[in-house]
């Protein structure tokens, strides 16, 4: 099957802002292909490129260089713009933003309105999409009566109703508080597991990125790694050049290995640290 | 505080007059008003009374909400209130005191501009109580779609009423931050003459406008996202429908015009 | 003597409708000089109201805050010269940048304090410095710094007035891990060269525990915590019943310890909890 995401060799530079200045080079040849059902982080620090890079998989920006093509539309044919937009949605970071109807539920009809879908399979789908988020019983609610967490999962809800291959996400949780992160992660997680949704999540938060199956690191508009996130973190001197972190519990791991004791470098959760280290305990009890 | 302001609050219930068409519910109101002042007979206020009980009961809103929405204009209707009560002479004149007085005209003159006014203001708060805004805007972009023809963009225009109604909340709560962190720098707002006052309002008018270009800018991408491309082809989640219901409360509320027009000529010639 | 102090202090908004809420429920609060604190609790347990209130933007509807000793609300108090004294820097303080230049902007509260112009220079040049912003950046508009740069240009502009207490409301919201090191690190540096009293509030306990010397943590209107960072997290599981997280590395070692092993329970840091678990091992006993 062919991937529902294909980029080739992109480029993307922003117009100079006069003429004595040269074109800055956000992107500088990027090549990657996603595949249907991935749960993807792309991770790099402000200024990495990575926003830039969301924002080409649905057409919002066109590669200068190169070509990206979406369920094997290329996103410069304007003619299937409604459709690829219709493939990958897209989430923003500040929920405010990104919410136009003064009632939730017509919130999250507004994509499906724009496409002409009729009022009565509206309903459904609408209804569809606020349960499988978690917000069906708020439908009925204004926006600014609700948390950050929730007008994200409104948002989201709001795209999967359009029932797309896939949502790209830009910093979904940059602004939320600890409980909002969690909500809205747990959602993430389930319409990929349920729903078969691809989901690719542009974050700076390295406990949200090794959740993933797999991890992008964009450094300087280039693909720096690519990978499973165990691997990706277990570069740790490298990710803190980049202006990254790691989990604390890969950190710790990190430490003591450093130190010369014998731990796995693929830890990423709490769980597998502590296993880890009572193991290396008993071992050393037991000499 | 500034968000505590309620705008024309919708208020979701489940009900009769919830569940009308909003175009009928539009066009209702404003017989209603025609109804409030039409003529000078108090029968006109006796039906608007009438009617906004009869709303009131089918659309299952609390009194007190209609009631809350007129403290807002308090104080202008006791200002024109004694300004009539005073100042009107005609028929028996009871107190009289330089250009003072107090008539049986001036009493009844400003009760019945004051019991207008209410009945006014409660009529149209009811409407806003048991019409979302969304289906408000759809209901004016609907009467207002005879002027596409003339090449008016009425889509656009509902567009914009509906989206500034979703920001109105969201603006009032950033100024209230903007002009605190303000204030947290020394920015003195409460004293001064009038250019100094209007001066100060720089630091908080700057910061605003910054703002709302962001999110006008941030919310026309998330709306091109979600494959927005004007009116064209455009369907909605609620259609516009009309029923018998719409029909039975038009007809009650034109009869009650009726009466009030047919009242107002036989009792204007006695 | 402290040098703010909170008394009974509650704040109520909305009276008598039905929205009516207690942010802030009689606290008592007694902040020493030079103390770096940090301030934890979930959305909605009342910090965004006692900060404000803390330096004389709200009015409490019961009790009082004492700066120095004297009542702030008291008949005649100036409570400009409060705000002065007490700095607030809201969250995404960027969001309210509005002057030509960068250099403007910064002025703008030693300005509203009536100095000359002599000290607002040396004032803006210093706090400049102090949160990284370079010299040349200073005649630019502010709008065209970077998001990091905004956000430093902002805490600058609270830092110009010199204030006895610094307050900030999530100074790292939304910002990369180099962001938010860049930051906290300026303001500890801040916090040494100038002794003057912190108080930091944030979601990011792993962010927070590295730099104060107590930890504040709010729950419900309420103070349920006032103490050393080790003594807060070693109480831990009462936090995550406040649905706070704890950093993860303390989670980590408090699972440890319910495995039997000697590791402290007061972790927070990762650098401390690596030292300790090194130790334990090289000496390989002191099992219990």
């Amino acid at each position: 099957m062919e991937p529902l995401i294909k980029i080739d060799n992109a480029h993307f530079s922003y117009p100079p802002e006069d003429e004595n200045t040269p074109a800055n080079e956000v992107l500088k040849g990027i090549s990657l292909t996603f595949e249907h059902g991935e749960l993807v982080a792309v991770l790099g620090h402000n200024g990495s490129g990575k926003s830039t890079l969301a924002k080409l998989l649905n057409a919002v920006l066109l590669p200068t260089e190169g070509t990206v093509t979406v369920a094997g539309m290329d996103t410069k044919d304007e003619e299937k713009l409604l459709e690829i937009r219709q493939h990958v949605g897209m989430v923003f970071q500040n929920p405010d933003n990104q919410i136009v109807a003064t009632i939730v539920e017509e919130d999250v009809a507004f994509g499906l309105e724009n496409l002409g879908v009729p009022s009565a399979e509206m309903r459904v789908r609408v209804d569809q999409a606020l349960q499988a988020v978690g917000m069906y019983e708020y439908r009925g609610h204004a926006p600014h009566q609700l948390s950050g967490g929730q007008k994200q999962r409104v948002a989201i809800a709001g795209i999967i109703a359009m029932r797309p291959d896939c949502i790209v996400l830009d910093e979904p949780t940059a602004m939320l508080d600890p409980q909002g992160r969690k909500e809205v992660m747990r959602t993430i997680k389930l319409l990929n597991r349920d729903y078969g949704i691809t989901v690719i999540l542009i974050t700076h938060e390295m406990d949200e990125a090794a959740q993933c199956d797999r991890v992008i690191v964009v450094d300087h508009g280039t693909v720096h790694l690519d990978a499973p996130p165990e691997q990706v973190f277990s570069h740790v001197q490298e990710m803190r050049d980049l202006g990254l972190d790691v989990p604390q519990a890969t950190e710790l791991c990190y430490l003591l290995r450093e130190a010369g004791y014998d731990l796995p470098a693929e830890i990423l959760n709490e769980q597998d640290c502590v296993e880890a280290i009572t193991a290396l305990w008993q071992k050393r009890l037991a000499t | 505080m500034l968000k505590d302001i309620t705008l024309g609050q919708y208020f979701p219930l489940d009900s009769v007059v919830h569940r009308m068409d909003a175009r009928f519910k539009i066009i209702i109101t404003m017989l209603y008003l025609v109804m409030l002042f039409w003529g000078q007979h108090v029968i006109s206020l006796i039906a608007g009374f009438v009617f906004l009980i009869l709303a009131l009961i089918c659309s299952k809103i609390p009194p007190k909400m209609p009631v809350r929405s007129i403290k807002p204009i308090l104080p202008v209707l006791i200002f024109t209130g004694t300004l009539n009560f005073f100042a009107m002479k005609g028929g028996t004149i009871y107190w009289q005191w330089k250009f003072l007085s107090v008539s049986s005209q001036g009493i009844q003159t400003s009760a019945f501009m004051i019991v207008r006014i209410c009945l006014l203001i409660m009529g149209t708060s009811l409407l806003t109580y048991t019409t979302s805004p969304i289906a408000l805007t759809d209901a004016i972009e609907s009467l207002l779609s005879p002027l596409k023809k003339l090449n008016m963009p009425v889509h656009a225009l509902a567009m914009m009423m509906t989206i500034a109604l979703r920001f109105i909340p969201t603006l009032i709560e950033e100024t209230d931050k903007i002009m605190s962190a303000q204030k947290a720098r020394g920015a003195d707002m409460e004293s001064g003459g009038l250019i100094q006052r209007v001066h100060a309002l720089v630091p908080i008018l700057i910061p605003l406008m910054v703002s709302a270009f962001r999110r006008a800018e941030e919310l026309a991408l998330a709306m091109e996202c979600r494959c927005y491309h004007g009116g064209e082809g455009r369907t909605r989640l609620r259609e516009l429908k009309s029923g018998m219901r719409d029909y039975i409360a038009l007809g009650i509320t034109l009869l009650l015009l009726a009466a009030v027009i047919v009242g107002n000529i036989l009792l204007s010639r006695t | 003597m402290p040098i703010l102090e909170a008394k009974n202090l509650t704040y109520t908004y909305s009276i008598g409708t039905p929205f009516e809420k207690t942010a802030v429920d009689h606290v008592d609060l007694e902040i020493g000089q030079g103390e770096f604190i940090g301030i934890i609790g979930h959305t909605g347990s009342g910090k965004s109201t006692l900060m404000q209130m803390m330096n004389g933007l709200l009015k409490p509807t019961e009790g009082t805050v004492l700066l120095d000793g004297k009542d702030i609300w008291e008949k005649g108090a100036d409570r400009r010269a409060v705000r002065f004294q007490v700095g607030l820097v809201f969250q995404y303080p960027e969001y309210q940048l509005f002057e030509e230049t960068v250099y403007k902007d910064i002025a703008f509260g030693p300005k509203n304090m009536g100095l000359d112009e002599q000290e607002i220079d040396r004032r803006v040049r210093e706090t400049a410095e102090a949160v990284g912003l370079r010299e040349e950046l200073l005649q630019k508009s502010p709008y065209a710094l970077s998001g990091g740069q905004k956000r430093r240009a902002a805490i600058a502009g609270v830092m110009a007035m010199e204030p006895r207490v610094l307050i900030l409301d999530e100074p790292c919201a939304g910002l990369d891990p180099k962001g938010r090191m860049k930051i906290l690190t300026q303001l500890h540096d801040y916090h040494k060269r100038t002794g003057c009293t912190v108080m930091l509030v944030s979601h990011s306990m792993e962010d927070v525990a590295k730099y104060v010397s107590k930890l504040l943590v709010l729950s419900h209107a309420k103070v349920v915590a006032f103490d050393s960072p080790s003594a807060v997290f070693a109480d831990g599981d009462r936090l995550e019943e406040m649905g706070l997280a704890l950093p993860q590395v303390t989670r980590i070692f408090h699972a440890l310890r319910a495995k039997g092993i000697t590791v402290p329970d007061e972790v927070y840091t990762v650098k401390y909890g690596a030292e300790h678990l090194l130790a334990l091992l090289r000496e390989g006993g002191g099992q219990c």
